[in-house]
């Protein structure tokens, strides 16, 4: 098919909108509530083009045959900035963090805000987890979008209408009352950052300030392959080391790795996989380590309780032992240790306030928190030279670095489970087919004569999914975001799926070069059964590393 | 009137016995076109759900009569309900349609059990296996528009999609879907069956300050004086406005009401409901109401309509209270036709309307309320 391009006639496929065409011959346009995994929904209007004379929305218009496409004029200018100062009136340029989609279309547009007033007054929504404030939503959907048909959870849609439509749980209710699992990608994808997260960034300051406290900081795997996208570096850059280095500058009193709890959970986790399968337990067996999916487990399947792991989630197993073990061990009054978790989840923060977890960690701050931590005391990261963990806690197998991409805790797992099991070494560590990128990946493996199936989903709807066929299966993974924690909604804001695969690469990468690529070798792993918990499974592991679920309401 | 003739379901007998091809071309023939105001000519919108291939298709008849001085349907509705189905049931043979609905304005509600009744009463005797649902609006005015409709029939927010695809391609549940208005479907059998119908009679529903308000049948064409004639102003009068969308002009005896003359104006004819302004109104107040209405019934979806709205009328309250200057006059059209220009459906398409053909024929009316 021909079509004039600006002045220039072009062939096109047929079935391409006008975006997606200008888009791949790098004719910049500018969008806000367009989305490439998303179903066009032309709210924003910003991304205007004229087509035969009339202005329409590029993202949701094809072009006919022989039509004549214009898309730089006086006209699309002016009706591009005047949609772009009616959509945000009275936004503050100096205050809009960089991350933001917006703030670089609100400066190619050339946003000005004295021609109009804003006439929203919404209080914030302020949960455990997020925090919505839709005075500078501009209602794009892409939230909504998000949640119903990635996630599959319908937490949050439009209410009202006009002026005064905004986004909202159902009923008006608050975000912290409904089903919403705290996954946090409605703030992953938000343009202009009206969703954040519920910053424990000030308790943790107070609590660095405070002398008398002792701040233990722990690094959760996804983070150190994401944290460099916060300076600048390439995505997929792992900064192991400098994260540790920039911690210590901000004066943390002790830096551990949560890939050593990671190694923790595979003990425990394998063994009771273990256990099930030869004493006929109950199958499937699905891993706990996602808070999300635990959230969405109690609301949406409750059914499936008996089914889950009583492990709890690797930083809660470290957080424990960091006020146990490690406290006797340098004899440090458990009540004045602080653990502060660098997690990829907005969700973690939810569940640091779980009763039935309220001990181990007290704070949790997300990857982007920590970045602005580490900008706010002024510390040239890109140039930091590597440090290493604080040893007593600090040293962690290739397994434990796997947790923060989908399919690698059941990889983990099945590492350990098999050669506890059967007293052999596994030829082939690297499980290809959990490594494929897909939503749901399968596969099998034998154990001692018995077959074991597992399956992984990533994305809320690749749970729903997978729950319905869960009967197929004998060890299930469960991770609420796209990608696993690498995609996770405390995660830098990212706007192109490769930046998934990227991080997940780094942390195979890691995985690699281990020495040690198996939780059970781990030496650390092994000094604290013998001095501590005696084996996985006994009664003082179950007291400090299992937990319990309860039935949530729907409404 | 020519409306209220009663076809008996010899209409659809005859469609049955010529076939639909024959059905279409006697439509095409006679210059039947869509009644809720865009024009369509139904023959065309026919074929374009025919051809595109389906195992099932819809039809949807639009009693969602919202605009303000709109009554003409509500008319139909009333008389000759009858009629309606048939042409509905037409409508269904020649589509193929197994499921059809009625969505039917929610202030109507009190002419549904009878409207239930003849659904019954004429599916039974015409033998024919199609269901007839009544949806009930709940009040959004938006959901009077082509594509809001359906996402209201299926349960969705009633909320405007853009186009395309068209309905005819994808509406209800991605299939293949048919919206006519209910005095183009009343008008199908009366086509089909009567050599003497006029494809250009008109309902006209006329209201404001006048005598005889009313539903009125005309010729396009008709002179001024002759509607004046029979609806009997109650004062001079000063203008007339199109329903809430279609734009504010003055009233010319000597003038002739067709579509022609009304686009010359830059005005929309929609429904042909026309208000009566009498001279003691300021136009302001006038625009002033209309605005506060769009501005409640915008669905929300798209910016401009959203935000534009809201600041439409707040200039226009400005302006009322005489806080204004010229460049809120110039902001007050400026806005206006970018809403017009940049809205997603056709609320906010036409919104500015009354703005802009106020501005143009009643630019006293405005500057007497500029600040001094």
């Amino acid at each position: 098919m021909k079509i004039k391009l600006d002045n220039k006639t072009i062939e096109v496929k047929e079935g391409k909108t006008i975006l997606e065409i200008c888009q791949k011959l790098k004719i910049k346009i500018p969008t806000l509530c367009y989305h490439k995994n998303m179903f066009p929904e032309a709210r924003c209007r910003l991304c205007l083009v004229e087509m035969d004379g009339k202005l329409v929305t590029s993202c949701s218009t094809k072009p006919i045959e022989g039509c004549e496409i214009i898309t730089k004029s006086d006209r699309i200018l002016k009706a591009r900035k005047m949609n772009m100062e009616l959509m945000a009136p009275g936004v503050d340029m100096s205050k809009l963090s960089d991350d933001f989609e917006a703030r670089e279309i609100y400066d190619e547009v050339g946003l000005q805000t004295e021609r109009f007033k804003p006439v929203k007054n919404y209080k914030a929504d302020l949960g455990a987890s997020l925090v919505r404030d839709n005075n500078k939503c501009i209602n794009c959907g892409r939230c909504v979008q998000v949640c119903a048909k990635m996630q599959e959870i319908f937490a949050i849609d439009f209410v009202s209408r006009a002026h005064n439509e905004h986004v909202s749980p159902y009923n008006e209710k608050h975000l912290a009352d409904v089903a919403c699992i705290r996954c946090g990608q409605c703030l992953i994808n938000c343009p202009v950052g009206a969703i954040s997260e519920r910053s424990h960034l000030e308790e943790v300051k107070k609590a660095l300030n405070d002398p008398k406290k002792h701040v233990v900081a722990q690094t959760a795997p996804s983070i150190r392959a994401a944290l460099g996208e916060m300076f600048g570096m390439k995505p997929g850059t792992l900064v192991t080391g400098k994260m540790v280095a920039a911690l210590r500058r901000c004066e943390f009193d002790q830096i551990f790795d949560v890939d050593l709890g990671a190694d923790m959970t595979i003990m425990e986790e394998s063994a009771e996989l273990l256990k099930r399968v030869t004493t006929g337990g109950v199958l499937p067996m699905i891993t706990t380590c996602c808070p999300s999916w635990i959230l969405m487990m109690e609301q949406f399947y409750h059914d499936l309780i008996p089914n889950m792991s009583t492990c709890k989630s690797p930083h809660e197993m470290l957080g424990m032992l960091i006020k146990t073990y490690y406290a006797e061990k340098a004899k440090i009054n458990p009540k004045d240790i602080v653990v502060v978790s660098m997690m990829p989840c907005t969700a973690k923060k939810f569940e640091s306030t779980r009763p039935e977890l309220e001990t181990g960690v007290d704070y949790v701050l997300t990857t982007r928190e920590l970045g602005r931590l580490i900008k706010e005391k002024k510390i040239d990261f890109p140039k930091l030279a590597d440090e290493k963990f604080d040893p007593i806690l600090g040293l962690a197998s290739g397994a434990g670095d796997i947790f923060g991409t989908a399919g690698g805790v059941i990889e983990a797992a099945l590492r350990t489970a098999y050669e506890t099991a059967t007293g052999k070494k596994l030829k082939q560590v690297e499980f290809k087919n959990l490594r494929t990128n897909k939503g749901i990946q399968e596969g099998e493996i034998v154990i001692n004569g018995k077959k074991i199936r597992y399956a992984c989903a990533n994305g809320g709807a690749n749970i729903r999914k997978l729950v319905e066929n869960k009967d197929k299966y004998d060890f299930i993974e469960m991770m609420a975001c796209p990608g696993g924690c690498v995609g996770g909604g405390g995660q830098p804001i990212y706007f192109d799926d490769k930046v998934l695969e990227l991080r997940s690469k780094a942390l195979y990468n890691q995985d690699s070069k281990r020495e040690f690529r198996r939780s059970h070798e781990n030496p650390i792993v092994k000094k604290i059964y013998k001095k501590y918990l005696g084996k996985p499974l006994s009664e003082r592991a179950e007291k400090l590393l299992h937990t319990k679920y309860e039935k949530r309401s729907q409404f | 009137m020519q409306i209220l003739r009663e076809t008996n379901l010899e209409g659809l007998k005859l469609a049955q016995k010529i076939g639909k091809e024959k059905v279409l071309k006697i439509l095409e023939k006679k210059g039947l076109v869509g009644r809720g105001g865009a024009g369509f000519p139904i023959a065309k919108k026919w074929k374009l759900a025919l051809d595109t291939k389906a195992n099932e298709r819809y039809l949807i008849c639009n009693a969602d009569e919202g605009e303000p001085g709109t009554f003409k349907d509500k008319f139909i509705l009333k008389n000759n309900s009858e009629t309606m189905i048939e042409g509905m049931l037409i409508a269904c043979y020649v589509l193929e349609v197994k499921k059809a609905f009625i969505y039917l304005r929610g202030e109507y509600d009190y002419l549904r059990e009878e409207l239930e009744e003849k659904i019954k009463e004429v599916i039974g005797k015409s033998g024919m296996n199609v269901s007839i649902d009544i949806v009930r609006g709940a009040g959004a005015y938006i959901c009077g528009e082509e594509t809001a409709i359906m996402q209201s029939i299926m349960g969705y927010r009633g909320q405007a999609m853009y186009k395309p695809p068209y309905p005819t391609v994808s509406g209800l549940w991605g299939k293949p879907t048919v919206l006519n208005n209910v005095e183009t479907l009343t008008n199908v059998p009366q086509a089909l069956l009567y050599d003497d119908w006029n494809p250009n009679y008109r309902l006209f529903s006329i209201s404001g300050d006048v005598n005889h308000p009313g539903v009125y049948e005309w010729e396009l064409g008709v002179k001024m004086s002759t509607i004046l004639d029979s609806v009997k102003p109650k004062e001079k009068l000063k203008a007339m406005s199109f329903g809430c969308f279609g734009g504010i002009m003055p009233v010319d005896i000597k003038a002739k009401i067709s579509q022609d003359s009304i686009c010359k104006e830059n005005c929309q004819h929609g429904a042909y409901s026309i208000i009566f302004i009498g001279e003691k109104h300021n136009i302001v107040d006038i625009n002033l109401s209309i605005a506060k209405f769009y501005t409640f019934e915008s669905c929300g979806k798209c910016t401009p309509c959203r935000e534009g709205t809201v600041r439409l009328l707040n200039i226009l309250k400005k302006i009322r209270d005489g806080g204004c200057n010229d460049e809120d006059l110039e902001m007050l059209k400026e806005l206006a036709q970018h809403i017009q220009d940049t809205s997603l459906c056709g609320l906010g398409q036409s919104c500015g309307n009354h703005i802009l053909t106020g501005l143009k024929n009643f630019k006293e009316d405005y500057t007497r309320c500029l600040k001094k």
